[in-house]
């Protein structure tokens, strides 16, 4: 459930959202009237149903302004005499959308094409659940492996086979007040966030980022999240070089050393005094935009929402204080769900679609996401984008989650992360004991026969 | 409202005190006030939600989500529900409601009804085994069925079918059992006596049973009509395509790319409440008896 | 049947304290002409397909691995079982389960009970009162989800708004680890009270006239005749409201799953979400069939406690 404030409601919406149409009712109608006309078994308006629809059914789970873009996108390649048919479903974000898709896809009737983050794809190609994709055909339509990074393009297959293409990539980062950035002395000659470097570095950022406002210096959103915690641990242990990965059956290979090291760190930067330790996700936008904090450590997502306030929005790709560089990001894929009988012409379309619409991410760009198609980067639209251009560059040294089954965007793997997290940031318990519960939760979750495999 | 209303009436042959409120209440004044007050303040209560929500659906988006405890914040606007006509998802949803609850519920008033009466008057080896099967059933809540019953769905080919949603729902053990002992009570002497001109089995039970049971099928089928067409679990499970699903499925489910917006939710709302909200101003009655009969299973 | 309708609905599928069987007036060994197996055959076609084959086949999956993904399935025994006593989300969710129980059922036949009792007086405006409380049982869940969503909206919900002019804070309804199932509770007494009231007036209304002309020859006052006359005759009645919900309540999933899906932090999850969790979410149908019958086993014990209790109390 979305329990967002209501997104400012746009102008009485031309043209409203592609959704059922009256022409669906009466195929209904016809389907269910034929059934019962023809005293048939009922199972003979199975394939009538779905099968003879001629628009491609995409899913996705943009809502609010990703949503808004997405129906921009949409309406872009649906002109013309070669435009698309599309009949575009909105479910909500998280586990209700994954498990539908998963639902649908066991079913044989799925949707065309869909929406999964990367992060998931470990759950649903080995499963069968997904349906390959063919390249030549990708590539008669003008995309090709080449114009994606290849960090990225290594997370869509599971054994050698493509099975997703990426829309974008969409890192959690660093938004700033640049007036006040500024007057905390942080920005560089070019009048961007200066680099970090260091732990300490980022600690005496936000202290003078509190002076700088006269009241807290870095807003954290985290309490009662399940994946905020997670993204910045994700980050920030990425960065200290050190591997974490989840094998079936358990247990996972964490460096537990470096896992506290971060954990303390992370206690240490939102210390409750300087950078408040206790908010939660909406209390850390709404003291952002309020001037209440010089910088918030969010997904860049949240851009549409933060730009609609009146301080000068700068963005700067998530600061690197380890070893490495390192920056955690999922990226919104299109896949094609398993369908028992497809038609090879809807693939056809399917495949022609998907290019289209990644070709469009200029659009998609809007909403603080980094387009994957990596000719938009290069152009001068796009580094015109501002602050949006700023961390394009978090794309070349995106992490993901550990792929498995049962980790990735809106899963259970998340949320159980986070609350020992939580407990840490809140100081209910000690780093050492926070990693310690992190890696007995993870061990649970592997020691769960998996059922993908 | 009213003129639809039908006034109370007691139902029962046995003389009831409602007919004579004195009898309960006594004649004092306090006890009178008392109770109408209690009762009016209870009813206000049960109402507010309503009103809260014909309210906001009212408004324009801005004039809903601003603050306030009155709940016309702005000027009138039909503009919410416009907006979702237009859109079309909720009437393809009533549309698959109707569809779905009034198929489920010929199917199980014809097999429950046919079973029944095979129950009660037949003859045939192993009517009490299958007759106390079909009992023992009323103890197995269908909502623990889901996981096998999906996976029966996916083998069948089904997942995603009107097919699908319906078939699983007419299996209804309550309803024969309830028949059943209706049919029981009925004298045999009719039937016998058709028997002995000659008319078929079938023949009898269409001619002479049924028209004796028009009230007890008529409340089995509210009763089955209402079940189906609020049931949410079943529907939610097996059907992903937006265009199968019924109101209470596609309305949690399918979202607006928008995001929240309460006039145009509380917009959708009312309209999937009005169509049972009208019939049951209609068939109040009706309606009333059919749950005091086959709720507490026909006693 | 499979209907999943307020919870109040259940009442069809559950015992009624009848005895089964026993038909009036008809010999068993009677063979005269009567209607033969054909009139049943259509029932048990779908009996057997749709009831007895997921009760079959959920019992063969609890012992395997089954997966929602397309895979082949291996014999497991009772490892699945074995995991289940093991599993704190199992009794965390039995205990949200039980809690939700008790915090909606004692509301839902006391205040059932007073709004009858109150009805039958026989004031003015019948229709009205009938109407006021029996109306939401008619709404599908997700309507009933979507006003309350609103009603509970952090913040300019009308329960919040409502605090506020009272000078008090903003309460989490639905966010609030410690409110949230209340919250929930309230709701679905707001939704289903309907149903008990109906049977408690249609009880009321079949008390003899006789019994309060005798009271009232007495000179007892309205409210000696409520403890004296109305109440005891309406035990029966509240023995079977109390089953028919306690049963209805224990299936809890719609509300709980559209409004919260089962959080914040699992406080509010019941036991039938767990089932649809770790089975459609998680894919493991297997686990989520032996959960169920674990469940079941408690349903069927929680039936049989009651129709005994009901026995006596005939």
């Amino acid at each position: 459930m979305i329990t967002r404030f209501p997104a400012p409601p746009p102008e009485a919406a031309p043209g409203a959202a592609p959704g059922l149409t009256r022409r669906r009712l009466l195929r209904n109608g016809t389907a269910a009237a034929g059934a019962l006309l023809a005293a048939a078994p009922l199972s003979g308006c199975a394939s009538s149903a779905a099968a003879d629809n001629s628009a491609l059914s995409v899913w996705d789970l943009f809502q609010g302004g990703d949503g808004m873009l997405m129906d921009d996108m949409i309406k872009a390649v649906s002109r013309g005499p070669r435009g698309f048919d599309v009949e575009r479903t909105i479910l909500d974000w998280g586990p209700s959308y994954y498990t539908k898709l998963a639902m649908s896809a066991a079913g044989g009737r799925a949707s065309d094409v869909a929406i999964m983050h990367l992060s998931r794809l470990a759950g649903y190609a080995p499963g069968g659940l997904l349906d390959p994709f063919d390249l030549d055909l990708l590539a008669e339509f003008g995309v090709t492996r080449r114009d994606f990074l290849p960090g990225v393009w290594a997370r869509t297959q599971h054994a050698g086979t493509v099975y997703a293409v990426p829309l974008d990539v969409h890192p959690f980062i660093v938004f700033y007040d640049e007036d006040i950035a500024d007057k905390a002395g942080l920005l560089d000659s070019e009048g961007e966030l200066a680099e970090m470097g260091s732990p300490e570095a980022l600690l005496d950022a936000g202290r003078k980022l509190a002076e700088a406002t006269g009241q807290k210096g870095i807003l954290f959103g985290h309490v009662t999240d399940t994946a905020q915690n997670w993204r910045q641990f994700a980050a920030l242990y990425a960065q200290t070089g050190a591997s974490f990965t989840l094998p079936d059956g358990g247990p996972p290979q964490i460096d537990v050393d470096a896992a506290i090291r971060v954990v303390t760190f992370m206690q240490r930067l939102f210390d409750g005094r300087t950078n408040p330790n206790n908010l939660d996700y909406y209390g850390s936008i709404a003291g952002f935009t309020g001037g209440r904090g010089g910088m918030a450590m969010l997904g860049g997502w949240e851009l549409r929402t933060l730009k609609q306030s009146k301080i000068r929005l700068g963005a700067a790709r998530f600061p690197q204080v380890f070893e490495k560089p390192a920056v955690y990001a999922d990226s919104h894929s299109f896949v094609l769900p398993h369908q028992k009988n497809p038609d090879p012409a809807r693939r056809r379309e399917a495949h022609r679609y998907i290019a289209a619409i990644v070709k469009q991410s200029l659009t998609w760009a809007a909403a603080g996401h980094i387009p994957a198609y990596q000719p938009v980067i290069a152009e001068r639209r796009y580094a015109a984008l501002d602050p949006q251009s700023s961390y394009a560059d978090a794309a070349e040294v995106a992490v993901l989650d550990p792929p498995n089954w049962f980790a990735g965007a809106g899963s259970n793997f998340q949320n159980r992360m986070c609350q020992p997290l939580q407990s840490a940031l809140l100081g209910n318990t000690s780093a050492e004991k926070a990693v310690r519960q992190m890696v007995r939760e993870a061990d649970t979750l592997l020691r769960q026969p998996n059922p993908v495999a | 409202m009213s003129a639809t209303a039908t006034p109370p009436r007691p139902r029962r042959r046995t003389p009831s005190a409602a007919a004579q409120p004195s009898l309960v209440l006594g004649h004092g004044r306090l006890p009178r006030v008392l109770a109408g007050t209690a009762l009016g303040v209870l009813a206000a209560v049960w109402l507010l939600p309503f009103v809260w929500a014909v309210a906001t659906s009212l408004q324009s988006e801005q004039d809903a989500a601003s603050p306030g405890l009155s709940p016309v914040k702005g000027a009138l606007t039909g503009q919410a529900y416009r907006q979702i006509l237009e859109r079309g998802n909720v009437t393809v949803w009533a549309f698959n409601s109707l569809l779905i609850a009034g198929l489920v519920t010929l199917i199980t008033v014809a097999v429950s009804t046919l079973a029944a009466y095979g129950f009660s008057r037949g003859a045939f080896r192993g009517r009490r085994a299958l007759l106390a099967a079909t009992v023992a059933a009323i103890l197995v809540p269908p909502q623990l069925l889901v996981v096998p019953l999906f996976r029966q769905m996916v083998l069948f080919n089904l997942v995603d079918t009107y097919a699908a949603v319906i078939l699983p729902q007419v299996v209804a053990p309550m309803m024969v059992f309830i028949l059943k002992r209706f049919f029981d009570a009925v004298p045999r002497e009719l039937e016998d006596a058709a028997r002995i001109d000659g008319a078929s089995e079938f023949r009898v039970f269409l001619s002479i049973v049924l028209p004796l049971s028009r009230p007890i099928v008529a409340a089995v089928a509210i009763f089955v009509f209402i079940g189906a067409w609020n049931n949410f679990m079943w529907p939610f499970i097996v059907t992903n395509d937006p265009g199968l699903m019924t109101l209470p499925v596609g309305l949690a489910t399918v979202k607006d790319a928008f995001g929240i917006q309460y006039a145009q939710s509380m917009a959708s709302a009312l309209l999937a409440a009005l169509p049972l909200i009208v019939v049951f101003l209609f068939f109040q009655r009706r309606i009333v008896d059919s749950v005091a009969t086959t709720g507490l299973g026909g006693s | 049947m499979t209907t999943t309708a307020p919870p109040g609905a259940d009442a069809v599928t559950a015992p009624a304290g009848d005895r089964p069987g026993r038909p009036r007036g008809i010999g068993r060994g009677r063979t005269g002409k009567g209607p033969g197996l054909v009139f049943v055959l259509p029932f048990l076609l779908v009996f057997a397909l749709f009831l007895v084959w997921p009760v079959v086949h959920g019992l063969w999956l609890s012992l395997t691995d089954s997966s929602l993904a397309l895979r082949d399935t291996t014999f497991v025994g009772f490892d699945n079982y074995a995991e289940a006593f093991g599993d704190p989300d199992v009794w965390s969710s039995l205990g949200n389960t039980v809690v939700f129980t008790a915090a909606s059922s004692v509301p839902l036949v006391l205040i059932a009970l007073g709004m009858a009792l109150l009805v039958h007086s026989g004031l003015a405006g019948q229709w009205v009162w009938r109407l006021a409380f029996f109306a939401p049982y008619l709404l599908p869940v997700t309507v009933v989800t979507l006003i309350w969503t609103w009603l509970y909206q952090p913040e300019v919900g009308l329960a919040n708004q409502f605090l506020d002019a009272l000078g008090l804070g903003p309460v989490g309804w639905l966010s609030d680890e410690a409110v949230a199932m209340w919250a929930i509770a309230a709701l679905t007494v707001w939704w289903t009270v309907g149903f008990n009231f109906l049977l408690y007036l249609a009880a009321l209304q079949s008390l003899p006239a006789s019994s309060y002309e005798a009271a009232a020859l007495d000179g007892a006052g309205a409210w000696r005749r409520l403890w004296s006359v109305t109440l005891p005759q309406l035990r029966r009645t509240t023995v079977l409201v109390a089953m028919l919900q306690i049963l209805a309540s224990l299936k809890v999933f719609d509300q709980i799953y559209i409004l919260t899906k089962g959080g914040p932090n699992g406080s509010t999850r019941p036991v039938l979400e767990y089932v649809y969790d770790v089975g459609f979410t998680g894919y493991r149908l297997g686990y989520a069939s032996a959960v169920s019958y674990l469940f079941f086993a408690l349903v069927i014990v929680v039936s049989l406690v009651q129709l005994r209790l009901f026995r006596q109390e005939d």
